[in-house]
Formats: C-alpha cells, structure tokens, sequence
C-alpha cells in the first residue's frame, strides 16, 4: 500500500521534473533565433505594456499582439478584458498604459482623465443566433430579420415564430416557422455587445424604451421570456439548449463556433449578411460623422450592404501626460501597425471584425502624431 | 546558565526583564494569537464599514424600498431605478431549495458510512463524497447546462408544472411551463443541493462517528434496533453538531455564484414560480460589476453585497444561537 503510493509520487515527481527541463530547454532556443532580427538595442520582451479593458475586442488584440512579436520582439503586450468599465477605471488610475473601451468617456471621465484621447481601431458586429424547429422539410435559408422585428422581439410584444412580422421578412421561410413561443435569449454580465445590440434597438424602434446601455432592463425579462446568459458562451448555450429561441453575440463568436446567424434587413431596404465588408460599409457610412473628440456610432447605417449592428471598439491613451517615452512611442508605433499593416488587417478580417477604412484611418492616424512625450512628439 | 544566573544583579532591569519575556515565549505567543483573531475581526468589520460607506448613494435614493417586495420590482441601469428584492428572493428561494432536498439526503448518506456502511466499502464511499466537494463550481455548472438541466430538470418541472402547478396557492410556486432548456430556480436550487451535500455529509457524519460508542452498546443493551438506536440515540445527541454541518451547507448555498449564474437563467422576471428564470445577489454582483459604469449602478451592486453580507452574517448569528440552545438542552458533551 504505502509503496505504492510512493512510486505514484516518484512518477509524479519524475513527470514535473521532466516537464520543467523541456520548459527551460526551449526558452533559450526561441530567444536566440529571435535576437538578430529584434530592434537593435533593446532585448526582446524589455518593454512591457499593458492594456486592460472591453472584452469584445480581446480576440483580435490577443491574435494582433501574438503577431507583434515578430515585427518588433522588444515589445511584450498584455491585455486583460475586465471589461470597458474597469479598463477606463484603470487608464484614469494610471494602473494600465492603455486602455480598450467600447464605450465613450464620459465629461467627468474625460476631466478626471486629464489627457485622455479615445482611438477608434477597429469595428466589429453583433449578429442575431438562433434556434428553430423548423416543419420538415424546411429549404437551407438563414432567417431574415429587420430592426424593429429584433426590438419587438425583445420588447416581448412579437412573442411566436409565426408572428405576421416575421413570415412577412421570410417568404421562404414561412410555411416551415413553428407556432411556438420565442424565448429571447441577452447577455447577464454588463457588456459591450450588449451596449452596441441594444443602441442599435434604440435606433430600429421608437417602441423600444429600454434604452441603449451595457446593460439594461430587458422587458423581454419582465414578459417571462428572457434569459440571461453569461457571456457569449453562455447566450450561445442557452440558444442551443432551448429550442425556438434567440440571442446575440459578436460576429466573431458566431464564426469561429460555426452558429447560424440571421441575416438583417437595413436602413435602405436591403437584406445584408454580417461580414468584413458589411461592417466596412457602415464605417463609411459615417466616415464624416466623427466628433471632435474622435468618436463615432455606426448603428443602424443607411448604406444599401450596410450591416445595421456595428460599432467601432477604442483604444484610450495619455495622449501628452506619459513620461517613460520609450514606452509610450512603442506602444503608439504598435497602434499605428494594427492601423496600416496588411497582415494586422487579415487577422481582423479573418476573426470577424474590420480595420478601419483609408478615410478615416488617415485621420486616427494624424491624431496619434499629435501624441507627445515630454513635450517632444512621439512619432518620428 | 548557572554562572549567568549568579551575576543577574549587575544587568540593568529592563534588559532582565525583555530577557524574561523572551525567555518565556508563552507571552509572546498570546500576544501573537491574539492580533492574529484580531485581524480576522477588524478585516470582518471594515468589509462591513467599506460596503455600507460606498453604497451610501442609493440607500440615500432609495432607502427602504430597496428591499421592499411590494414596490414594483425594477433593475434599471439607464434611468438609475434599482430594487434588489428579485435577487433576495432568487437567493433565498435557491438556498431553501437547496436545504430541503440536501439535508435529509446527506444525513442520511452520514448515517450510512457511519453506522452502516460494510468496511470495504467506507473508504471508497468516504473519498467519493468528498470528492463531489472537490469539483470546481464552473464544472458543475457547465455539467448543468449540457447534461444535467435537459435531461432532468426539464422533465421534472414539466411533471411539477402539471401537478401542484394546479394546487391553489402552492400552484404559485410551481406555475409553468418551464422553459425547454431548463434555466429556471428550480435548477439552481437542486445543482446547489448537489453542491452543499458533501458538506453537510462529511460534517455529520464526523459528528456521529465522535458520539461514544457506549452510547450505542448501552441502547442496543437495552434492548433497542439499530433504527433505534439511531433515531432515539445518535441523532439527538449529535443533533447540535448536524445542525452546524447544515448551516456551513446553507453558508456555501448563500454564497455560491458560478454554477447558479450558469443555470438559473438570469433574469428579472414578474413570476415567483420555481419553474421560471431567476437572479441572485452573488449573480448580478459577478455579472455586472465589472461594467457597472454609472456610479449610481455599481452603488446598488454594492448595496446587494452588503445585504448578502448582512444576510449571512445574521442567518449565522441565528444558526449559532440554534446550535447553543440544542447544546444545551442535550448532554454537555456535543458542543459543536
């Protein structure tokens, strides 16, 4: 008895220790290939930068920070999604260099903040899933909604799948939508996706009052049709165990999980379907639209291939107040990268979001230049 | 030690006197112990200070009728309306829930290892159980979705639904239908059951096996059963001891977060049915703080936490006075 449990330990043991070596092994090999081709006079990983904030974005900032590592290896990148809220918390606090923020500063943030200046990076979509049984025999179509269906929907005053509203958008669809009520499926945990889903609800429909906000009061909720599942995992579980339900998550979560998402009528009249290009033609849209302190909304676009639930995601920095300047040029040059490389563009595009097109990458550009350290301008 | 002892005088008195206190490290060691159960008192207060000074904002706005059932029960982040009764009730009705169906369950399972349960057996039972204590809650919950909420829940809220759904006033608690997928109070309730049973298991059972055996060999001498003996002998006389055990249940159940986030559906509903979707305190504190932006929103979540706070600690505070009143009552020996 006790020998044998000795000889599990020692094989435990062996196991750690074994496991250990490869670790430290492998560490100096990748170091060394590294060197030569890293910036001339600092050491890959010296400087370290960190970012906190919205999780919306996090895909794309942990494949683009991945990738940085072989444009310039002195540069280590952490981001931490504790949502937009703490990320702006923490950029005001001074506790992160950067942070990721779907929402806006508000006056007294921007006040408190002192130097604060919101970058738009990239945009993203929130797409409706869903799960219908169908009547047999139902043809291979994706559902097709409009705006003030989907606010119905979660108002609870469109309650059946054979809603007149609905068969109307769907006509080949409706002979095979079940006479079953519709359980609407939102986020529980305060959200990004939540905030851009429910503005561009705002936007759809007068009738929905709830407001625009990450997280707001669902009448769905109130109707006794709501669920609240955390996080996208959580809305995507929920719609795929109860069926004849809806929800909504990140294009980006519904691609890389293979969801079946509806495709949306938009301001123009057009039925689009959520991808890179859709996105890019509501940021277009609205490309003149940007506020003095760089900001934009993009719901609800009136272009004809314009994906109606989009929204740009920020990057907050100091913008003068910073004094380790080798750090903040870094961290600016890494931003421009995710701004002009073609490679940092694929990986938006291939997770579901889009960079920003020319016109107004031009401009974020122009207002990083205007970034300084020391008095001295950042950008060389 | 001796020759250093004879030139005592010569050293000055406080020098002799540190020596003494060092010397005798007894003192030290008082000293030592007692601001170590001072830092858990202090640390416990401030908690407490902390979320009653920062929630000052809504208890100013809303006071009372935060916790009010009767006013109309809103959780608005974009007009700043907040009530927590929903969450009070989702956290009460789930811990109930829990209590009920684990309690006789694991005292019942206690009284198997303990009294009943062949040798060979016990082992491999004992480290089962504990083992259930030992999975992380984010696995009960996923469990929970996939597997255990279609393939149980479902059903069995259907068959509540359309039994006492139809009894008058009980029909409240269970009107349905249940949603397909399961998310409901009910689920969480039972998933908390599933989680707090080793608890209270392992405690009473350790409570019944420290009862002396010349408790039983005088019960089986007078002629008693073994059921006997258990129901009329071991039980009472531990009875101080399980209610303890079930209180650390119910603590854990209060407080338990991910796994009832996971299946209980979260959401502010108008039904009081066990079968319809619910909230809880710990929920919408882990769920929304992190984007609780508006000051006046994260105050509320504050405010829900100190509740909580309140709520465990008075609920203790009873269990604790239970728990000496039975001790006094039986033999002076089961002090829990």
């Amino acid at each position: 008895m006790l020998s044998k449990r000795y000889t599990l330990i020692a094989v435990l043991l062996t196991a750690a220790v074994l496991l250990s070596a490869c670790a430290t092994a492998a560490t100096p090999t990748a170091a060394s290939t590294e060197a030569p081709s890293g910036a001339a006079t600092l050491a890959p990983g010296s400087v370290q930068i960190n970012g906190a904030g919205a999780t919306f974005p996090q895909p794309v900032y942990a494949a683009w920070t991945y990738a940085y590592q072989y444009v310039d290896p002195a540069v280590a990148i952490n981001y931490q999604g504790i949502g937009s809220g703490g990320g702006k918390k923490a950029i005001i606090d001074g506790t992160v260099d950067f942070a990721g923020s779907d929402s806006l500063l508000k006056d007294e943030e921007y006040s408190a903040g002192k130097d604060l200046q919101m970058y738009p990076v990239l945009a993203g979509a929130v797409v409706p899933i869903y799960n219908i049984t169908f009547k047999e025999n139902a043809p291979a179509k994706p559902l097709i909604l409009d705006g003030k269906t989907l606010a119905g929907i979660y108002n609870g005053t469109i309650n059946m799948w054979n809603d007149p509203a609905i068969l109307a958008l769907n006509p080949d669809l409706k002979d095979y939508l079940p006479a079953e009520k519709i359980t609407a499926v939102h986020r529980s945990d305060g959200s990004g996706t939540t905030e851009l889903f429910t503005k561009a609800l705002t936007s759809f429909s007068t009738d929905w009052k709830a407001g625009g906000a990450s997280s707001v009061e669902w009448p769905v909720d109130k109707a006794g049709n709501g669920i609240g599942g955390k996080g996208n995992p959580g809305v995507a579980a929920a719609v795929q165990n109860t069926p004849n339900s809806i929800g909504y998550v990140e294009l980006s979560y519904a691609l890389s999980n293979k969801i079946a998402y509806a495709s949306m009528v938009n301001k123009s009249g057009a039925t689009v379907a959520a991808n890179g290009a859709s996105i890019a033609s509501a940021m277009a849209d609205f490309a003149d639209k940007f506020t003095d302190k760089l900001t934009n909304t993009i719901v609800d676009a009136p272009g004809a291939a314009s994906w109606p639930i989009a929204g740009y995601t920020y990057i907050i920095l100091h913008s003068s107040s910073s004094t380790d300047c080798v750090k903040d040029q870094k961290l600016v040059e890494y931003i421009r990268w995710t701004l002009t490389d073609s490679g940092a563009a694929k990986i938006a595009s291939d997770l579901g979001y889009s960079v920003l097109p020319e016109a107004v990458s031009t401009m974020v550009l122009s207002k990083l230049g205007e970034v300084t350290c020391n008095g001295a301008p950042v950008l060389k | 030690m001796q020759k250093a002892a004879a030139r005592q005088p010569r050293k000055f008195p406080i020098v002799a006197r540190i020596e003494n206190l060092t010397k005798h490290g007894d003192r030290v060691w008082v000293g030592l112990n007692i601001a170590m159960s001072l830092i858990v008192v202090i640390s416990m207060l401030l908690i407490g200070y902390l979320l009653w000074r920062d929630s000052s904002g809504t208890r100013q706005a809303f006071g009372l009728s935060f916790l009010s059932p009767f006013v109309e029960s809103s959780w608005n982040p974009v007009d700043n309306k907040f009530s927590a009764w929903p969450f009070i009730y989702g956290t009460l009705i789930t811990s109930l829930v829990a209590i009920l169906i684990a309690v006789p369950l694991s005292v019942g399972i206690a009284i198997f290892l303990s009294e009943l349960c062949p040798q060979w057996l016990r082992t491999p039972l004992n480290l089962l159980v504990e083992l259930l204590s030992a999975i992380p809650s984010v696995v009960y919950g996923l469990w929970g979705i996939f597997v255990f909420l279609p393939a149980v829940i479902t059903p069995l809220g259907q068959f509540l639904g359309n039994t006492l759904g139809t009894v008058p006033v009980l029909g409240s608690l269970f009107a349905g239908p249940i949603s397909l997928s399961g998310s409901s109070r009910l689920a969480a309730g039972v998933i908390l059951a599933i989680m707090i049973l080793p608890t209270i298991s392992a405690v009473t059972r350790d409570v019944l096996l420290a009862i002396p055996s010349s408790q039983r060999e005088a019960s089986l001498a007078l002629g008693a059963t073994r059921w006997e003996t258990i129901s009329r002998v071991l039980l009472p006389y531990g009875i101080s001891g399980i209610l303890g055990a079930v209180i650390l249940g119910l603590g854990r159940a209060l407080g338990e977060t991910m796994a009832v986030t996971m299946v209980i559906g979260n959401s502010i509903g108008a039904s009081a049915s066990l079968l319809k979707p619910g909230y809880t305190m710990s929920s919408v504190i882990a769920n929304e703080f992190a984007e609780a932006v508006s000051p006046m929103h994260s105050q509320a979540l504050i405010e829900v936490a100190l509740i909580l706070f309140l709520m465990t600690l008075i609920l203790n505070i009873i269990a604790r006075l239970l728990v000496w009143r039975v001790a006094r009552k039986s033999s002076p020996g089961a002090r829990a």
